[in-house]
């Protein structure tokens, strides 16, 4: 058998990471894309994510949404459009982040689809706005499919808003009460033993992987705006989440800044500042958002509040480090900054 | 492994007679095959035994040809450039059109290639124009769940690369996506273990028809065999016909999911997590680094091939011309991968296995296929859309004794764990889908619910995975509702699972 094997010393199975191979040229890097002006940041970010293409449009279109003309420029996407008039129906788009257009879209949780005559059913988040594409909100499919992927997307999350920093500003609980949700057909994680433990590890920013859509965009905001490198999707199908590209399993075990992106842009209770977490939730005694789970990690990380996770000063100091085994100075180090 | 041995069997006489070494036919219920050729005539020997493989060597060598105890012995011109099939038994199922080679020419091997014609490559940039409006005549559809123009007219995708590369003066690139990790569906491993030239060959052409700079073969990376003889080929065909385009080989993981075509440039790409890109733009328009990518299974291939190779004669059905190859598994001993014509019914395989009692119902396309209770649909693409099939090659048998709700259910359950997780429709819809099957052994069965879930990752999943992985479920719910209902109340029709 020694023979079929010769071929894999210059064709490496892609599922072995490839980012740890600075010494040896993988083949796909021989026709990697490169485009002038353009920082080549592929080599240090691994966001475990798909490139996807360009989906907005490349040229200014007129689509009618609802029987109403309107007039959109280029790059746009049928959202664009939506956006612009009143339409029969609410379309939610509740993983879509039109702040910033480094952000998504993601098109994960498919809630913003619309009927179209050409192609059916499409994503308006990210489907590219056509010359004179008719669009209808209002379709029983149309509705059906949001209706149906809400739900979904409520399945997978824990829905106990009197305990979240949340509570009244989260984008999720925004959209179920617009589409008068009351019992998400699926049900909602209720049991405990189905939840993820909370990551209190960092001073700043608190992980509830529970209350996570998987919309992407802190992802995005970590890489493609702060190129900070820190948050990657990982896993496949029902164990994915988001992670660490350091492997770390917890926020300060990673190689974190604190610059807060991820928070400001998360729609859910997914990532909340430390100092807001208790802020919403409804006052009874003894309960808690961290008790409502009952399950913490990072605890070891608690008792000393650092701006920076100690991987990122490790890596960032101009000196060696030295660390004092009595005092575990390297802590005063990075307070020397 | 059995047919190295065999092999090796055969070459220990010392005699003159010369033993090569070719790849399957696709019947691998008759290997290890022993074909004994002399003058025109061949003798057939299945499941060959090592010391029958050194007496049929000896009795060449005494120079005549061996025919005790042959399935078949066929006459033949003696320079033919296919295997002289039998006129019975498995291997006269079907036709062998572009399975013709197979099982008869040494892979790789330039001499026999050329027995069949000549590299299609070597005159492709000359021909361009006029193959292509062959292709648009015979309105060729892509075949295979991995092909970028699956069940559409490949003419079409080659134009728009061509135009878009133009626009964009942007060098397009092809894709043979070869990693097709569907439990049955062997034909793509088939072709490249024993006829990689006609593939390469075919995808060379097709690169330089569309102006292409790069031709990558993305391979399964369990599957060594056919990866060694891809390597061989690719060089040979470097020699032979030039390097201007450079041909690498590449594994991915042997997953289903990756073999879905966004998925396959994702891995081609390097990245270390696959999942779905979004489209439109489509990989014909944005794929490769960005650039115009024409994606063809070897089983396209192998159709352009036939097509281009017998200068624009159609055959099959004229929706959609040609042949289509089938792997037939299920409830049978071994699988064999045939060759039916797009207008032949697809109840043909049942000839083609061992398949005892009476046929309760047929999964086709792969494991989301289709399920249905006639194989009396015609192989070509919209008979097998419109009949709520899939297109993806694999028809499995199921005998009586099968349980309907769990063939569904175990799809279900695959789905849920080997979707990519991006879409809800997807990673949340075949969740629910599958525990919605499970509550059924609990009393619970509201086929209204399943229906409304089933439409909803139909049309909004973001690729062909989440789209056929409702398919099961729902075609056997048109079909055996009933069965359903019966394991709600708390009995299994068949035992087999209650």
């Amino acid at each position: 058998m020694e023979g079929y094997n010769t071929m894999s010393t210059d064709s490496d199975p892609i599922w072995n990471d490839n980012r740890d191979t600075t010494d040896m040229e993988s083949i796909w890097e021989k026709n990697r894309r490169r485009i002038d002006d353009q920082v080549e940041i592929n080599a240090m970010l691994a966001t475990g994510t798909a490139t996807d293409p360009d989906v907005t449009s490349n040229e200014t279109t007129t689509i009618t949404v609802d029987d109403q003309a309107i007039t959109l420029e280029s790059d746009s996407t049928l959202l664009d459009g939506l956006t612009k008039v009143d339409t029969e129906e609410d379309v939610p788009a509740l993983c879509s982040y039109q702040k910033d257009d480094r952000i998504g879209p993601r098109s994960t949780c498919r809630t913003c689809m619309v009927e179209t005559d050409e192609y059916g059913l499409v994503p308006s988040c990210s489907f590219p706005a056509r010359e004179g594409m008719d669009i209808r909100t209002d379709t029983p499919a149309a509705s059906e499919t949001r209706d149906v992927n809400l739900d979904l997307v409520l399945r997978g999350h824990n829905l106990l808003c009197t305990t979240c920093g949340k509570n009244g500003r989260c984008e999720l609980q925004e959209v179920s009460i617009e589409d008068e949700v009351e019992h998400p057909r699926y049900g909602v994680v209720h049991d405990r033993d189905e939840l993820d433990p909370i990551d209190e590890s960092s001073p700043f920013i608190q992980i509830d992987r529970n209350k996570c859509i998987l919309c992407n965009r802190c992802v995005e905001a970590c890489n493609d705006v702060q190129v900070a490198g820190v948050l990657r999707m990982e896993g496949q199908a029902g164990d994915m989440r988001i992670g660490f590209q350091n492997e770390a399993e917890t926020m300060m075990g990673s190689t974190c800044v604190s610059c807060g992106h991820c928070v400001t842009v998360c729609p859910t209770g997914a990532l909340v500042e430390q100092d807001i977490v208790e802020e919403a939730t409804i006052p009874l005694p003894g309960f808690t958002h961290a008790n409502s789970v009952g399950k913490v990690i990072g605890e070891e990380y608690t008792s000393r509040p650092r701006r920076m996770s100690p991987m990122y000063t490790e890596e960032h100091t101009e000196e060696e480090p030295k660390i004092d085994e009595q005092t575990d100075s390297i802590w005063q180090y990075s307070d020397n900054e | 492994m059995q047919g190295r041995e065999v092999l090796h069997a055969a070459r220990e006489p010392e005699v003159s007679v010369p033993t090569i070494e070719v790849g399957s036919t696709g019947a691998r219920a008759l290997e290890p095959l022993v074909m004994a050729t002399h003058e025109g005539k061949t003798a057939f020997y299945p499941q060959c035994s090592l010391m029958r493989a050194r007496d049929l060597v000896a009795a060449l060598d005494g120079g005549s040809l061996p025919t005790n105890g042959a399935m078949a012995v066929t006459e033949h011109d003696s320079d033919t450039a296919t295997l002289p099939t039998p006129d019975e038994g498995v291997l006269a199922v079907g036709c062998r059109r572009v399975l013709g080679a197979c099982g008869w020419v040494v892979p790789a091997n330039v001499d026999d290639y050329l027995t069949s014609g000549e590299f299609l490559a070597a005159t492709a940039a000359s021909r361009a124009d006029e193959w292509l409006s062959e292709l648009r005549d015979a309105g060729l559809r892509g075949r295979g769940r991995g092909d970028g123009s699956r069940d559409t007219p490949i003419a079409d995708t080659w134009t728009t690369i061509q135009e878009i590369s133009r626009e964009r003066n942007s060098d397009p690139a092809v894709v043979v996506n070869a990693n097709e990790s569907d439990p049955n569906a062997e034909m793509d491993r088939l072709l490249l273990e024993s006829n990689p030239l006609a593939v390469l060959d075919a995808a060379l052409t097709a690169a330089r028809t569309i102006g292409a700079t790069n031709l990558l073969v993305y391979l399964n990376g369990e599957e060594d065999l056919a990866r060694d003889r891809v390597g061989a080929a690719a060089a040979e065909l470097t020699n032979e016909i030039g390097a201007d385009i450079p041909i690498e080989a590449i594994a991915g993981p042997d997953e289903y999911k990756a073999g879905e075509m966004t998925m396959a440039i994702e891995a081609l790409e390097g990245n270390h997590r696959l999942e779905a890109r979004l489209r439109p733009p489509f990989p014909r328009e944005e794929g490769l680094y960005g650039r115009p990518t024409l994606i063809h299974t070897p089983r396209t291939l192998a159709q352009v091939r036939a097509l281009f190779a017998d200068s624009g004669d159609q055959v099959g059905h004229v929706s959609g011309p040609g042949s289509r190859l089938i792997t037939v598994a299920g409830d049978v001993e071994t699988p064999i991968t045939i060759e039916l014509s797009t207008d032949d019914t697809l109840s043909l395989v049942k000839n083609a296995v061992d398949f005892d009692g009476q046929l309760k119902a047929a999964c086709v396309g792969g494991v989301f296929g289709g399920v249905t209770r006639t194989l009396d649909v015609p192989a070509h693409a919209n008979a097998l859309t419109a009949a709520g099939l899939g297109t993806n090659g694999v028809v499995e048998l199921f005998d009586q004794t099968r349980c309907m709700l769990s063939v569904a259910g175990h799809r279900a359950a695959f789905a849920e764990e080997e979707n990519c997780g991006r879409c809800y429709p997807c990673r949340g819809g075949s969740q629910q889908l599958a525990s919605m099957l499970r509550d059924i052994y609990d009393g619970e069965f509201n086929a209204e619910k399943i229906r409304e879930l089933l439409r909803v990752m139909r049309r909004s999943s973001i690729c062909q995975f989440g789209h056929d992985a409702q398919r099961p479920v729902a075609t056997t719910m048109n079909e055996f509702e009933s069965e359903f209902r019966v394991h709600a109340e708390g009995r299994c029709p068949n035992d087999t699972c209650i």
